[in-house]
């Protein structure tokens, strides 16, 4: 499916963005078709082999979040939303229309290309989707871990609020629940997400988060070290 | 101190009480009256026997007709004797003297035009015999009325030196008025106070329910209507009300929505500039433009929060403020930034998180730029857990400090000028901390440098 340059669809009514940033994506290695509507997108996307969609939530006419579910319902081709809202509900609303990703208005293009590689590179190592962290808790041994507020909750319902690091590390965890991740896994999986807040040692922040979740952090049993191998939660983790 | 602590705070209470202690003043001169009408029958009704026996002992008296007094049946009637003496002393009464018996047999005499020149009365203790009918049932076996009955003389003086001695009994009845005014006050308080607690709990629950919805209003700047009902003027209050807070919602949920739009619109020139830069040759120079378009992006953030501010959408729970603290320190560190968070206990408080984690990121971005350093820590104290962010700075003089608080003012020595805001920072911090119904202190620091302190209540 995917060619050397991907084809990206650009869909966003403002012509000062649209412009711009598709010059910006094909001087970067993208393939790119801008179109102003969800009705134009509607028609590229039947009309096109489209690797990624780029949408913008705000439209006049159909809305970004509708033709998000349209795609999703139709196809399995990655979305990252773009929005100029910064409240969390429009985020999260996004992330279940099935949005792989979203990018706040203003963004660093260069940060938008990021996400597009990452979301390509899980897209060729195999194609799971992992759809929405954002929005959802996760539970295991007795915590939860919200990611819409990016905090643990304990047994007695007392937050434990983490920094960013510390919650890409526990979210790429709790997603792969019982699978041993390497160092560079990690990395890879964290850094995805936040580009440059994860400059310290992974290592590191596993310690911290030891010390928050585990019973005795000098023995733990939540997050084992694998010799060799690496890292891996060993609980159950139920999506809620 | 005793009587505010009785009077009652409530506009119903203070209603009933008023109703109930004018009720018993009324009572009480009921009463009073009732019981001098009372005491003048009770007194009448001792008196009258002994007027009449004075009148036809007079009437029958011997030394004007002897011989009809015998010759009617033969033998002089016992009881006339026994009733009444002719004496020409004046008797000595013993026992207890009754002169208003003697006034009122005075006035009685004269209202039957009979004219006497002395009445004396005294009354004792001497038991008198039982009377016919009451000798009549004890022989068919009752038992007795057991009451005491005493002995009422009346002498009276109906000519110079000759004296007219009878007697009669008093106080078969004992008075009963104390139980009959408690049960009639009793009933009375039933028939009128019940009503009106009725009528009170019909006009107190709209009234309470108006207090709490404008409690809640104030509080969270969001309220359920009041259902209008009760009286007519608490039903127009009621409306009125409803229809003002009908009208603020529209307003804020207007400012909400121009909010919403302002910061749409400036969002996406912003975005279209910040596409734009990647398109500059000069490194320098297009770090420098994202930059500053970063800047304006997080005052504008600061402006659409401030203006938010007390309409979060965020519920409060409850946080370990400790590793809250420890969480945004850790994100400053791993930004490089020169920050230290000392240990702490666990210190759980009701909070918004978000709203929190941004208060103390502006205190420790004002403490970097202003202070070189910031030192966080977290103490939980008896009722509050206080979140101190200490820095090196210069500190403020003291006369700025209020002034620091309020929007758009900066601190003139800033150092950094290109990163120091809008001015934005603490006046948001102060108003996330009013919204939390805590605190935010500002102090300079014995060793230099100013310590900005979030305290909440745990």
């Amino acid at each position: 499916m995917m060619s050397d340059r991907p084809h990206l669809l650009l869909v966003d009514d403002e012509r000062s963005i649209r412009e711009p940033l598709a010059q910006y994506l094909s001087r970067n290695g993208f393939r790119v078709t801008a179109v102003d509507s969800a009705a134009e997108a509607r028609v590229r996307l039947n009309a096109n082999a489209i690797d990624l969609v780029i949408l913008d939530i705000m439209m006049p006419g159909e809305d970004g979040l509708s033709l998000c579910r349209h795609i999703r319902e139709t196809s399995e081709i990655p979305v990252i939303l773009l929005t100029a809202k910064s409240e969390e509900t429009d985020r999260i609303v996004g992330l279940e229309m099935g949005a792989d990703d979203y990018v706040l208005k203003p963004f660093s293009p260069r940060e938008l290309v990021a996400r597009i590689k990452v979301i390509f590179r899980r897209v060729a190592s195999g194609g799971q989707r992992v759809t929405a962290p954002d929005g959802a808790t996760y539970a295991f041994a007795g915590w939860l871990l919200k990611s819409q507020e990016r905090t643990l909750v304990d047994s007695e319902g007392v937050s434990l609020p983490l920094s960013t690091a510390e919650y890409n590390l526990m979210l790429a965890f709790a997603t792969r629940p019982n699978q041993v991740l390497s160092r560079d896994q990690l990395l890879d999986i964290t850094q995805g997400r936040e580009a440059n807040a994860f400059d310290r040692a992974i290592d590191n922040q596993i310690s911290r988060l030891r010390k928050k979740i585990e019973p005795d952090p000098k023995n733990p049993t939540l997050i084992k070290t694998v010799w060799g191998g690496g890292y891996t939660l060993s609980a159950e983790v139920r999506k809620l | 101190m005793t009587i505010r602590r009785l009077w009652p705070q409530s506009l119903v209470g203070q209603v009933i009480l008023l109703v109930a202690l004018a009720l018993f003043v009324a009572q009480a001169i009921n009463f009073g009256l009732l019981l001098r009408e009372r005491n003048r029958l009770t007194l009448t009704g001792q008196t009258a026997p002994l007027a009449y026996r004075v009148v036809t002992a007079l009437d029958q008296r011997a030394d004007r007709t002897p011989e009809r007094a015998t010759a009617r049946d033969g033998r002089p009637d016992r009881r006339q004797t026994r009733a009444a003496r002719f004496l020409s002393t004046q008797p000595t009464l013993g026992g207890k003297p009754r002169p208003d018996v003697a006034d009122r047999a005075r006035d009685m005499l004269a209202d039957m035009g009979l004219t006497v020149r002395q009445v004396i009365a005294a009354e004792d203790s001497r038991v008198m015999p039982l009377r016919r009918w009451e000798r009549l049932r004890l022989r068919q076996g009752e038992a007795p009325d057991d009451r005491r009955v005493g002995r009422l003389q009346l002498a009276v003086e109906y000519d110079a030196g000759r004296w007219l001695l009878v007697e009669g009994r008093i106080g078969n009845r004992p008075p009963r008025f104390g139980g009959w005014l408690a049960g009639q006050t009793l009933i009375l308080y039933i028939i009128v106070l019940a009503p009106l607690l009725w009528i009170g709990r019909r006009l107190a629950r709209p009234l309470r329910q108006l207090t709490a919805s404008a409690q809640q209003f104030a509080r969270t700047g969001a309220a359920d209507p009041v259902d209008e009902r009760g009286p007519g003027d608490v039903r127009d209050l009621t409306m009125a009300f409803n229809a003002m807070r009908a009208r603020i919602i529209a307003m804020l949920d207007e400012k909400d929505r121009m909010l919403g739009a302002i910061g749409h619109d400036l969002r996406t020139p912003l975005a279209s500039l910040r596409v734009r830069t990647e398109s500059v040759e000069d490194d320098a120079e297009r770090a420098r433009m994202s930059d500053t378009i970063e800047e304006m992006n997080r005052m504008l953030e600061d402006i659409l929060s401030l203006a938010r501010a007390g309409r979060s959408a965020e519920s409060p729970q409850k946080v370990d403020l400790s590793a809250l603290a420890d969480a945004v320190v850790e994100d400053f560190i791993e930004l490089g930034s020169p920050v230290t968070l000392a240990d702490s206990a666990r210190a759980v408080a009701l909070v918004r998180p978000q709203q929190i984690r941004r208060a103390l990121r502006n205190l420790i971005e004002n403490a970097i730029v202003y202070g070189d350093r910031a030192h966080v820590s977290v103490a939980h104290e008896p009722g509050q857990v206080r979140i101190t962010v200490a820095d090196e700075g210069p500190g403020i003089a003291q006369d700025r400090m209020a002034e620091m608080l309020e929007p758009f003012t900066r601190l003139e020595g800033s150092r950094n000028r290109e990163t120091g805001g809008a001015g934005l920072g603490l006046a948001l911090v102060r108003a996330i901390m009013t919204e939390h119904h805590g605190e935010l202190r500002l102090a300079n620091r014995a060793e230099g440098g100013l310590e900005a302190s979030l305290v909440l209540p745990a």
